[in-house]
């Protein structure tokens, strides 16, 4: 820098003795402010190779990484829509569910509750054929009982009398009635 | 022997036992003797005993055997016989036993075929349709 500063420097002491145009007298109006035409295109240069430095080195690092963070907050904001709808379905999807079951579980109540009042319904039916058969059976056994004594009544009956009958006979009975009796089958026995 | 052969050796003996369709006794002892001779022993026996029974059954079939309460004439016991020889078609006759448990009445047997006119039937068919 300071070897360009004394080339600059030299140059403008060598184009002093020449004559002057409206640029050297701008410029003569701007070195009595104390700028140079040097010193303003060393400046110039350097301000250039500065913001060329500064803008390759850091501003368009800078900038990148900028656009990389808005980019990364776009997409975490896209995420973030993405997880906030997935969670909304999620939750709409879970609501629906447990609508789902909750509707289901309902269904699954009434039908037990159709379901045991069915059972008691049919082992009510059940007893009551039970008893009926029960009392249907023991109806069947007094009968049968009360028909087997008679008949053994009547049986005992039946024989007391034969057997006195026979009895009767047999005392009553003499030679001459039974030869009567026999001649009597005889003829039968003819007939 | 197997039972068969005994049955129809036993039968075609008894019908060499028949005169006039009646057993003999003479045919019988004859018989019996000339079995005696040509048989062995063991095979005697069951054909002996087979015979037995068909003359049996035989003298069965040819007699009324007559159960009686009470007297029962000669005449009684000779028309019950003849009634039962016009009956089957053959001579049958009367053997009379004496039996006043039948309290009135008589019963015939004529080889498997019985014949009841008793009062002690009576009163048992009484007894059966009163109870």
């Amino acid at each position: 820098m300071t070897f360009l500063s004394a080339f600059l420097a030299a140059d403008a002491a060598k184009s002093a003795g020449e004559a002057t145009s409206p640029v050297d007298t701008i410029i003569n109006l701007f070195g009595s402010f104390g700028v140079d035409k040097p010193h303003l295109i060393v400046q110039i240069v350097n301000f250039t190779f500065l913001a060329l430095v500064l803008y390759f080195f850091a501003i368009k690092p800078a900038l990148g990484q900028l656009e990389e963070r808005i980019r990364q907050a776009e997409q975490l904001q896209k995420d973030r829509a993405a997880a906030e709808a997935q969670l909304a379905s999620a939750q709409k999807t879970a609501e629906a569910k447990l609508a789902a079951a909750s509707e289901e579980a309902t269904k699954i109540l009434v039908e037990a509750r159709n379901s045991a009042k069915a059972t008691i319904e049919a082992s009510r039916a059940e007893a009551q054929a039970a008893q009926t058969e029960v009392i249907a059976k023991a109806t069947a056994a007094i009968e049968a009982d009360r028909v087997k004594m008679m008949n053994e009544v009547r049986g005992e009956v039946s024989r007391l009398v034969v057997e006195t009958a026979a009895k009767v006979l047999e005392q009553n009975l003499d030679d001459s009635l039974r030869g009567r009796l026999n001649e009597a089958a005889v003829k039968q026995l003819a007939r | 022997m197997s039972a068969a052969s005994v049955r129809a050796e036993a039968k075609r003996l008894l019908a060499m036992s028949l005169e006039g369709g009646v057993v003999s006794a003479d045919l019988v002892g004859a018989v019996l003797a000339a079995l005696t001779k040509s048989r062995a022993a063991h095979q005697l026996r069951p054909l002996l005993r087979a015979y037995l029974a068909n003359i049996r059954r035989e003298l069965a079939r040819g007699e009324a055997r007559i159960e009686h309460a009470g007297p029962l004439a000669t005449a009684e016991a000779d028309a019950i016989a003849a009634h039962f020889s016009k009956l089957l078609g053959r001579t049958v006759r009367p053997v009379a036993r004496r039996n006043d448990a039948l309290l009135a009445g008589f019963r015939v047997r004529v080889g498997d075929d019985v014949t009841d006119l008793t009062a002690s039937l009576r009163l048992a068919n009484l007894a059966k349709s009163l109870s």
